[in-house]
């Protein structure tokens, strides 16, 4: 650990620069070059590979919402922003961010494995889709509760790959003190990785939904009233991956007590969930064999 | 406004025997507004080489030569001519280039410019004596003085490409190529492996409201110039994917949106005169068209609306 402590505003621009250049999870970069690679390979692999990965879904997202296309609506789903871009676009990005160095470098990444985090992320995608469903959301609106659960803790990467001395320091902090490593990661940097989402997020102009999910995940209540419920359901979704421990994401101790007060705002019974198991598991496995990846990654 | 074709051939320029009559010189459109003494040019494929010497030859000597030119995108058959542009190389000429740049972080200016590197062309690019401006364009609509009006549309093409709509006293002059249609790339087969029930139906939604757009775009032009490089067949047997359209799709769009008449445009660089003649005699009838009038564009044919 630095025997001075860093300035935040010095984490802060160092955290800045490394979203400028983030690169994708090693646990999808095998197989994304490999679809890229191949002239044969087809859409439906691009973008299955693309929906496995928060950076590239984030990316491709930020690219199609940006100031070059200045498109009037938000495209906040992944199938929408790869039919408008188009193939070749969406690989050539794609591939840019693959050849950055991965995740999971010797030293960066070091509190939890990339492997870990992107089980975690995959997780809390497909369960907050399933509550979507559930819920009786329509179908062209469930992709955005998948976006929003594989991207809630997008922050952690800026921060566990800027400053992994810290970073583990701050699991080590929440294990002892048994509470939860957003208020460990406050007591460390003077910031969590919700503000860090927030900021990739608006960087990334994700658009009001995203950055609120990525924001308040720990604290729905704190969201505007336009995506209190949503936020909500992302919030149960992270809860859900903790309580199972469905990968992991460096939090131990899930507040059981905040499950009960999160179902009712959703209008779900914390005993109907515990059913989407079998369905989480399978996808992470069908996932996994897409990526071949074996069991231990 | 007045419509001149200086190159109307997609990919490659294609000259021979076999394409003497429709020309075999890639993209370039000269639009004029003749009261206003405005040119605007369309595309700087090698048929603005001719459409250059053309201005040298009206311009009295030591004149000024201004004018603005609208790239759609900056594939190759879209910029190859600029260097052979003669006006270019004189001082007096002033140039506004207009055109679209895809998300790298290169500029309109080095994407164009690009091509004066010794490697490619014997001039540097910081050798050019004209004055040349760039304005990098997105969607959108905007103002070009004088009462014309323009609006922009991306298109579906590889690569960023834009479709311009120019409105001028009540009249509407549209080009949209490259072009393909909008397509599912998506397995809509429930037998597909790879098939994806939220997926296919959001893409099929997605599809129909970029082609409806697109066809709102054009609606009701007096003249629009389509990318058809292929036939129905050609397209569906290998070419899909590849960024052009289909002969009987833009027909089709064109009697959906109400447009006046429909240039067949970006031929295919290995189609004849006489097979071009031949699809002329079968698809540009009112039979097949309805209200639509519509020609296979070639090179020096004009056009006012």
């Amino acid at each position: 650990m630095n025997e001075v402590p860093v300035l935040r505003e010095q984490r802060l621009e160092d955290i800045h620069g490394y979203i400028f250049r983030m690169p994708s999870l090693s646990t999808t970069v095998t197989k994304t070059l490999e679809i890229c690679n191949n002239p044969n390979s087809s859409p439906h692999e691009l973008s299955r590979v693309i929906s496995l990965d928060p950076v590239l879904t984030g990316q491709l997202l930020k690219l199609v919402n940006s100031a070059y296309y200045s498109l009037s609506n938000k495209v906040p789903s992944l199938t929408r922003a790869i039919i408008m871009l188009g193939l070749n676009t969406v690989k050539n990005l794609v591939l840019s961010i693959a050849i950055l160095d991965s995740l999971g470098g010797k030293k960066a990444f070091r509190a939890f494995t990339p492997n870990d985090f992107w089980t975690h992320s995959i997780c809390t995608g497909v369960v907050a889709k399933s509550l979507a469903a559930a819920k009786g959301i329509p179908l062209a609106d469930q992709e955005e509760y998948f976006v929003a659960g594989l991207l809630h803790d997008l922050g952690k990467i800026p921060l566990n790959s800027c400053f992994p001395d810290e970073y583990s320091l701050a699991l080590e902090s929440a294990g002892s003190k048994q509470d939860s490593l957003h208020q460990a990661e406050n007591r460390v940097f003077g910031m969590d990785h919700s503000g860090v989402g927030k900021m990739i997020a608006e960087k990334w102009q994700l658009g009001r939904t995203i950055i609120d999910s990525l924001l308040h995940h720990h604290d729905p209540d704190a969201a505007g009233e336009k995506t209190r419920r949503f936020v909500a359901v992302i919030a149960m979704s992270n809860f859900f991956a903790n309580f199972f421990k469905i990968g992991f994401a460096g939090n131990n101790c899930p507040d059981e007590t905040v499950a009960e007060h999160l179902a009712g705002q959703i209008g779900l019974s914390w005993a109907s969930l515990s059913g989407l198991i079998d369905v989480v598991s399978d996808d992470i496995e069908k996932a996994r064999i897409f990526l071949q990846l074996t069991k231990k990654g | 406004m007045r419509i001149r074709f200086w190159g109307v051939r997609g990919s490659i320029p294609s000259p021979g025997p076999h394409t003497v009559k429709y020309g075999g010189n890639t993209l370039c459109i000269e639009l004029r507004f003749d009261e206003l003494d405005r040119l605007i040019i369309i595309d700087a494929g090698t048929g603005i080489r001719e459409l250059g010497n053309y201005l040298m030859a009206q311009s009295p000597p030591q004149s000024t030569i201004s004018a603005e030119i609208f790239l759609t995108h900056t594939h190759w058959d879209h910029i190859q001519g600029f260097p052979f542009f003669t006006p270019i190389y004189l001082p007096k000429t002033k140039l506004k280039v207009y055109g679209p740049v895809t998300y790298e972080e290169d500029t309109l200016e080095d994407v164009v410019g690009g091509q004066w590197i010794y490697r490619y062309f014997p001039v540097r690019y910081s050798e050019l004596s004209a004055n040349i401006e760039y304005v990098q364009m997105k969607e959108g609509r905007l103002s070009l003085g004088d009462g014309i009006m323009l609006t922009t549309k991306y298109l579906n093409h590889p690569l960023l490409c834009l479709g311009y709509r120019f409105e001028y006293e009540g009249k509407v002059f549209c080009t949209a190529y490259d072009s393909e249609p909008f397509h599912n790339f998506f397995s809509a087969d429930p037998a597909d492996p790879s098939y994806d029930a939220a997926v296919a139906r959001e893409a099929e939604r997605v599809v129909n409201e970029e082609n409806q757009r697109l066809e709102d775009f054009f609606s009701g032009a007096d003249l629009l110039i389509y990318d058809t490089q292929y036939t129905q067949q050609e397209y569906e047997t290998t070419k899909v994917g590849w960024g052009h359209s289909s002969i009987e799709y833009a027909i089709a769009a064109a009697m959906r949106s109400g447009v006046r008449r429909l240039a067949l445009f970006h031929h295919e660089p290995t189609r004849t005169d006489a097979e071009i003649d031949a699809l002329s005699e079968k698809y540009c009838n009112p039979e097949f068209t309805g209200d639509v009038e519509v020609f296979f564009a070639g090179e020096g044919m004009e056009i006012e609306i």
